[in-house]
């Protein structure tokens, strides 16, 4: 059965069983493959979309919950947030780079709704994002300094 | 896109090169007349395996060795974009295949930059003489009047000026200098200095091609089911269904005997379907009966009170590692202090799960995958299908970490024998439990330390035992006992002064397969003996730093028994001490913190390097939280100063999931844990503020970046816990009760 979605503001058909998640959908059927398969269980975020704007583990949706929302992955996150994209490559956030995709969609998250958030507030928000190389120290000052951008200010 | 940024770029220098070239051609003409440029090239300049020039004078820096975080991809092309003098703008990074032309490709032991700085300097350095000749040639004038500049050549004598794709053609036509003239330290403008990732704009947006993400026309994905237990069969598929939609075909697949042949498939059943979740449901819901197996009662507590028994008996000495008589020395009463160190089994736990894509067809094998070693997976795949090593291609991906994981291509032996059987391409898919249950793990370990100490804590005797299956039984069927390059790994080459000292190792065949991960042997050895000289100094109420900068020697280079270093690579006491005493001062170690805050020190020598650390921790409500981080790395010669600290700030990560949360566990031959909610790793919440200082190059061999960081971070854990509350751990994961 051909379910519709919407995926980066365009309209698609996927054939696929209703519960199949919306990771694989995405990966294997619709050809985006920036959102990465990490767990399968929601664990590690590697796979973190937006629906509705909010961060979800796509390994976990089965896609018939997210046929009625628009979603949005890695690979429109520029349009919308493109000082996100630039601080994490001028600074040189990723190493191997595989949970990145998803570290971007839960910063991007954060802050749509917060524009100053705290250590803390990025603690809360990122939490759900494993990271095996160690990249967090890194992520925390990209997120301020992506909020400072987006509010004109400089980072500190 | 290849970015460079915060480069200094040495403006003074071109400015001058413009100017004057301006003010020449102005005084001499019109007498000099200006040679026309050379015809177009209609191929590219390639004067060695590791550089090409296009016409257009984009340059292709080939990477010979796997990118897995540590930045080897743009540190390669550093290299050679320096010695070239290219722009770094027009330097594109090609993935080599595995190919015994380029030498080493085993992307392991934190050698790639030692191993082939020198060899690439030259690549670079070869084709700046040889555009300089081609210059030359072209103009008609001496090879000394041209300098090769960032991606030109200018005869300052006429003014005139060719680009580097200009004088491909004539260059390719020119021998290529053995030796040719590489820069001073002094030259370099991208060695040694900040460079962004070449992949990182592509890692932003998604673009980034990871195992998973490179595909082939009708292409299938296969999953597999493999034995709980090392070495056990398929007897049967209790409920095999014979058609679902999405299925293609069910495949028993043998496992390997015992735990060899090294890296052959465990074997299992294959799931091949469609697409990844189909393949996935009906995988989970095969139920399968397995044979059994020798490894099926293979229990890790039972090991490890194998290992704990190995301890309280003379073991293996290290040969000529005796010194004096530690005997003698304990039984003359001194104060003695003993004590017993326990790792336990690690998974690597890469965030990208094995993942490999095959073709085999028409006598040919194509396989893409995250390998850290193409060159000898290549191998492997032709010794499976009985292919001369000129039929397989063996193409790394982006490698979603590996940490040693990837080191072990058996992933990519299933799908190379699924397309095999089913005459398509076939994309291994492995599960984050597969992963889990079925890695190389890293070993498990115990180690038991007895001093005689004086009144400073000084140790007149000691004595060292270490106990582990070695990575040496996956290699061979009949091994039991740890390697003398296992032994290098912070034990035989132990730093301190001592008189009297003994050195002995047991080892132990496991049921499961043994692997490196990241640091291998020096993650306990560097623990063991970093938290029991902290012991002496507490027993003797000293400074744990100022006490360890006695009873290291004051200089020179260690001689050591056991497994001798590289040439030019031994240990050296003074960059060790220097490293202590860079921390003590980055940390403020004199520096009061609050009540129930301590600072625990650590430092080891690996993978030639020199780090040292020191953690800021505390426990509250039985839970221990590190707040500062602050290390210094002597790593010698390095390329991008921003991978080092980027790579000690994962190092304190990597360190502290294994201090404080890492344990797998065996029992009945079956892995307990299962993903990450059971095999849990550190959080952003976790990770502490970190620091790191980069001691300067100073002309030095190149030495390890990848690897060395992690050792210390469990001891100086250990050792600030202690500080904090005075507790003393002395087996991982801590356990705050």
């Amino acid at each position: 059965m051909a379910l519709k979605l919407n995926v980066n503001g365009r309209d698609v058909e996927a054939d696929v069983a209703p519960d199949t998640p919306l990771l694989w959908v995405l990966r294997d059927h619709l050809g985006l493959t920036g959102t990465k398969f990490g767990c399968g269980g929601a664990y590690c975020g590697a796979c973190t979309v937006h629906v509705n704007g909010s961060p979800v583990r796509s390994c976990q949706l089965p896609v018939s919950g997210a046929t009625d929302a628009p979603i949005t992955t890695i690979e429109a996150l520029e349009a919308a947030h493109p000082e996100l994209l630039d601080v994490w490559v001028k600074n040189n956030v990723a190493q191997c780079g595989y949970c990145q995709s998803g570290q971007l969609m839960s910063a991007a998250a954060l802050l749509e709704g917060n524009a100053s958030p705290t250590d803390a507030d990025i603690d809360a928000a990122m939490a759900g994002n494993l990271c095996r190389c160690g990249t967090y120290v890194r992520i925390r000052a990209a997120i301020h300094e992506a909020a400072a951008q987006r509010t004109g200010g400089n980072a500190s | 896109m290849n970015a460079i940024t915060n480069l200094s770029p040495d403006l003074s220098r071109r400015n001058f090169l413009g100017v004057s070239g301006v003010f020449v051609l102005g005084a001499c003409l019109p007498s000099c007349a200006r040679t026309p440029a050379p015809p177009v090239a209609t191929e590219p300049f390639v004067p060695n395996l590791f550089l090409a020039l296009e016409p257009d004078g984009t340059v292709h820096v080939t990477a010979h060795r796997s990118e897995m975080g540590q930045g080897i991809r743009t540190a390669l092309a550093q290299v050679v974009a320096d010695e070239l003098d290219a722009d770094w703008s027009r330097v594109v990074v090609d993935q080599a295949d595995g190919d015994a032309k380029y030498g080493d490709q085993n992307t392991d032991g934190s050698r790639s930059i030692l191993l082939n700085y020198e060899r690439l300097r030259t690549a670079g350095a070869a084709a700046r003489m040889m555009l300089r000749q081609a210059a030359a040639q072209h103009w008609g004038v001496g090879v000394d009047e041209v300098e090769a500049t960032n991606h030109e050549v200018i005869h300052a004598g006429s003014g005139q000026r060719l680009g580097y794709g200009d004088l491909a053609g004539i260059a390719a036509t020119l021998p290529v200098p053995e030796d040719p003239p590489r820069k001073s330290e002094a030259e370099h403008r991208y060695i040694g200095k900040h460079a962004v990732h070449v992949d990182a704009a592509d890692i932003v947006r998604g673009k980034g091609t990871y195992g998973a993400d490179f595909l082939m026309p009708n292409m299938a994905t296969a999953v597999v089911v493999r034995c709980p237990w090392l070495g056990g069969g398929v007897k049967n598929i209790l409920n095999k269904p014979n058609t679902a939609p999405g299925l293609l075909a069910i495949e028993i697949l043998d496992p390997s005997a015992s735990a060899g042949p090294v890296f052959n498939p465990v074997g299992g059943v294959a799931v091949v379907a469609d697409d990844t979740y189909t393949a996935m449901r009906i995988a989970r819901d095969l139920e399968i009966e397995w044979a059994d197996s020798p490894n099926q009662t293979f229990s890790s507590d039972a090991l490890q009170e194998e290992l704990r028994k190995a301890l309280t008996q003379p073991g293996t000495p290290v040969p000529n590692a005796e010194k004096g008589d530690v005997d003698a020395v304990f039984a003359e009463g001194m104060t003695e202090l003993s004590a017993t160190y326990e790792t336990p089994f690690l998974a690597h736990a890469p965030m990208e799960p094995p993942v490999a894509i095959a073709d085999v067809s028409g006598g040919m094998c194509v396989v893409h995958g995250p390998f850290q070693d193409p060159q000898s997976a290549r191998g492997l795949v032709a010794a499976w299908l009985g292919y001369e090593p000129e039929n397989v291609t063996v193409t790394p991906t982006l490698l979603g970490g590996a940490f040693g994981r990837k080191s072990k291509p058996d992933f990519g032996l299933e799908a190379v024998e699924l397309s095999k059987r089913l005459g398509r391409p076939i994309r291994v898919q492995w599960s984050r439990e597969d992963d889990i249950r079925h890695d190389y793990f890293h070993a498990s370990s115990a180690q038991y330390h007895r001093a005689a100490i004086d009144e400073r804590g000084h140790p007149k005797a000691w004595l060292e035992r270490t106990a582990f299956p070695s990575i040496t039984t996956v290699f061979d069927g009949g091994a039991t006992m740890p390697a003398d390059w296992e032994l290098e790994m912070g034990f035989s080459n132990l730093p301190y002064t001592v008189e009297n000292q003994r050195m002995e190792f047991a080892g132990l065949r496991p049921g499961v397969r043994i692997g490196w991960m990241r640091s291998v042997c020096n993650i306990f050895h560097a623990f063991s003996a970093n938290v029991f000289a902290d012991e002496m100094a507490a027993a003797a109420g000293r400074d744990p730093i100022e006490h360890r900068l006695e009873i290291l020697p004051a200089s020179g280079v260690l001689k050591v028994p056991g497994m001798q270093p590289p040439e030019g690579h031994g240990q050296d006491v003074g960059r060790l001490r220097h490293v202590i005493e860079r921390v003590r001062a980055l940390s403020e170690w004199d520096r009061p913190r609050p009540e129930g805050t301590g600072l625990g020190f650590a430092v080891h020598h690996s993978f030639r390097s020199y780090v040292a650390v020191v953690l800021e921790a505390s426990v509250a409500n039985g839970t221990p939280t590190v707040s500062n981080a602050y290390v210094v790395l002597d790593c010698g010669t390095y390329v991008n100063a921003d991978t080092c600290v980027a790579q000690m700030e994962g190092a304190v990560v990597f360190g502290l999931s294994l201090a404080l949360l890492g344990k797998i566990d065996m029992a009945d031959g079956v892995v307990a844990q299962s993903n990450f909610h059971d095999y849990p790793l550190l959080r952003i919440s976790e990770a502490p503020a970190t620091s790191v200082e980069l001691v300067p190059a100073q002309g030095r061999l190149p030495a390890g970046v990848g690897e060395p960081g992690v050792p210390p971070v469990a001891p100086a854990l250990v050792n600030a816990l202690f500080a904090a509350t005075g507790t003393r751990h002395r087996s991982l994961p801590i356990k705050v009760a």
